[in-house]
């Protein structure tokens, strides 16, 4: 599936666990295609919007689909569904109609593959209420999460980086049992700053904090692997108690950052301890362009996080 | 909004020189197969969707266009631009990903070039065919003569919006049309496997609008369809859906590596038998009219023009990292 082929073997785990899981997509994988038949794993035309609005209708009646985009951008085709129907049936029916589907697709990655179709979406489907919206940072949790989500009462879209696919212990990450959704991962430890890092970026800004506590500087690496539900206690717990904040997205700054941050300053305590000491290591608000060094400039790196914990240190109390 | 007028079939341009669309193929096939090699060797950039076994359909559709006419293309656009004229060099310094390119090296392959009215090249299935249907409509409001042509793969008739704009294109005679290059796979998929039936032709008569099929890989069949439906559609007429039937021999995308793509051997040779440059050789007038001296010489300068292209990519500046943040914004006129 997607990039992160895994995920075809946890897929084929949860097939034979719930015969409600039906798989949708232009491509879909021919293993899970030959063990559980044409019926529950479908082909489909270039037709995403019809993919979405059947997930929608096939949740409400009894399956649990998944959707596989493929690409994040095309999320933007199905915007309709998604919104405007898969995140408000339950709402708009007064709580009759359960609407548990999943719509998978990957994020960017160094492919070049342009402005439209490297993209981290993710952050616009946080204000559209009714969704869950998952963005795994390990491999680990890409595979944990997808067993969440076949769970979850609800739809969820499930966004993971092409870049998860480059990291080892294949047979731990398929044995992780499901994650549930709203738990933060605290990856690394320490009082002088707190890092929020999503996605395909957790894994660089985790290198970063270890390269910072090399030179004496600890900070905290969460990563809140579900964008919604969101683990806001544990975010907040963390920059109650260091008093900075950087995020590290591969997505634009206006996206998932913006959207916890306001979140986090909604707590009590947060606004007054983290002050103005707060620092972005995102995609800037621009598309991704093609050219290699224009993308690279897009990219959060160890070095950019650092220089940006630094600066935040740097701030007056 | 339709518009009444009975589609007035006027002179039209001059036949297309059956030489000069020979060239324009066989310059696109070396212009592939070089950004090919170029793209494993790493010096092209992003995914190449090369268009060998299609030349036909570019060359003889852009004969038949104005300069005026506007076009839109896709991911898999390299052919469509060369056709059109696009500027070769800045075309290969794009692929490149340099900053003297057609867009800064912004785009690689999902091109647009104002000099040559080609709006855009979508990455994104479907999306051209409204696009290409509000510039005819642009035609339609200012009184112009000019024609929208958008080029799509079969698989675009999957998306909702292709249809839908089939319908206003009927309702509203616009002046559109739509060249469908029916190689009979959408990605990894067969076209039989996710569609009712082969042919797309019923499709768009379904939604009123004049269907045409046509051998993609016989270039002056392509042309005189394609005249055909630009003349229809400037003489107020409507629209057009063109099904060109071809076949992609060197597969349907590759990135660091050569398309692992396998498919039937006798497919492949069928169509490799049919291949549109030897079929245009082979056949009248250019039988008669080319030695094989001559065709040697084709190739040979379509050869040195790839390789003028290349150095002159290759001689191109990097654009710098702030050159991202520009053309987000369009400035006040
Ligand atoms: C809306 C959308 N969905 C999926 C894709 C991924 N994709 C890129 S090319 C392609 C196949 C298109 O087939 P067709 O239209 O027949 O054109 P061809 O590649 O054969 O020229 C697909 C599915 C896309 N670009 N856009
Ligand atoms: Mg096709």
């Amino acid at each position: 599936m997607n990039e992160v082929g895994l995920l075809d073997l946890v897929l084929e785990e949860e097939f034979t666990r719930d015969p409600n899981l039906v798989f949708l997509a232009t491509n879909s994988p021919a293993s899970l295609r030959r063990r559980f038949g044409s019926d529950r794993v479908r082909i489909c035309p270039i037709s995403e919007q019809a993919m979405t609005g059947m997930a929608v209708g096939a949740a409400m009646s009894g399956l649990r689909p998944i959707v596989d985009l493929n690409r994040a951008s095309f999320a933007m085709l199905v915007m309709d569904q998604l919104v405007n129907h898969a995140g408000r049936m339950h709402y708009l029916s007064g709580g009759q109609y359960r609407v548990p589907m999943i719509v998978t697709s990957a994020t960017r990655g160094r492919q070049q593959l342009g402005p439209q179709n490297e993209q981290c979406p993710y952050g616009i489907f946080m204000q559209t209420p009714g969704l869950a919206v998952v963005v795994p940072g390990s491999l680990r949790d890409a595979c944990a999460l997808l067993r969440g989500a076949t769970r979850w009462p609800g739809p969820v879209l499930y966004f993971v980086a092409p870049e998860l696919n480059r990291q080892r212990g294949l047979s731990a990450a398929l044995a992780a049992g499901p994650l549930p959704f709203g738990e933060a991962a605290h990856l690394r430890h320490g009082d002088a700053a707190t890092i929020v890092a999503i996605g395909g970026a957790v894994k660089v800004a985790a290198d970063a904090a270890d390269a910072l506590a090399a030179d004496g500087v600890h900070c905290d690496v969460l990563d809140p692997r579900t964008l919604v539900p969101l683990d806001t206690a544990a975010l907040a717990a963390s920059v109650r108690r260091t008093g900075r904040l950087v995020f590290v997205d591969d997505g634009p700054r206006s996206g998932a950052p913006a959207q916890i941050l306001s979140r986090l300053l909604d707590e009590p305590g947060v606004a007054v301890a983290v002050g103005g000491r707060i620092g972005f290591v995102c995609q800037p608000d621009v598309p991704v362009p093609s050219s290699p060094p224009l993308e690279e400039a897009m990219w959060p790196t160890e070095g950019r996080i650092r220089a940006e914990v630094q600066r935040v240190l740097g701030e007056p109390e | 909004m339709t518009m009444a007028v009975a589609p007035a079939r006027s002179a039209g341009p001059a036949a297309p020189d059956p030489v000069a669309m020979f060239t324009s193929m066989v310059l696109i096939r070396v212009f592939e197969e070089r950004m090919m090699e170029l793209r494993t060797a790493g010096e092209v950039i992003g995914p190449v969707h090369p268009y060998v076994g299609q030349e036909a359909i570019a060359v003889g559709v852009c004969a038949a266009m104005a300069p005026a006419d506007f076009l839109v293309s896709h991911y898999r656009g390299h052919g469509h631009a060369i056709a059109r004229g696009v500027d070769l060099d800045a075309l290969t310094a794009e692929l490149f990903g340099r900053a003297g390119g057609l867009c800064g090296g912004k785009a690689a392959a999902l091109i647009s070039d104002r000099r040559t009215n080609l709006l855009m090249s979508s990455g994104i299935v479907g999306a051209g065919v409204p696009v290409a249907a509000g510039a005819a409509m642009a035609a339609q409001v200012r009184g112009e003569p000019a024609v929208s042509v958008a080029f799509i793969g079969d698989g675009a008739l999957g998306s909702g919006v292709v249809h839908e704009t089939l319908t206003i294109a009927a309702v509203q005679r616009l002046p559109l049309v739509l060249v469908c290059e029916h190689n009979g796979y959408q990605a990894g998929n067969r076209t039989e496997e996710v569609y009712p039936e082969v042919s797309l032709l019923r499709l768009a008569e379904a939604h009123r609008v004049r269907a045409v099929g046509v051998d993609g890989n016989d270039v002056t069949a392509v042309a005189a369809a394609a005249r055909d439906a630009v003349e229809f559609a400037r003489g107020g007429g409507g629209a057009t859906f063109i099904e060109a039937q071809t076949y992609l021999t060197r597969f349907h995308l590759q990135f660091e590596r050569p398309s692992p793509e396998v498919r039937p051997a006798d497919e492949m040779a069928a169509w490799r038998a049919r291949d549109p440059i030897d079929t245009a050789r082979q056949s009248s007038p250019l039988r008669d009219r080319l030695s094989d001296a001559d065709v040697e010489t084709i190739w040979e300068q379509a050869r040195e023009r790839v390789e003028h292209a290349v150095e002159t990519a290759r001689s191109c500046a990097w654009p710098a990292p702030e050159d991202a943040a520009t053309h987000v914004w369009a400035e006040e006129s």
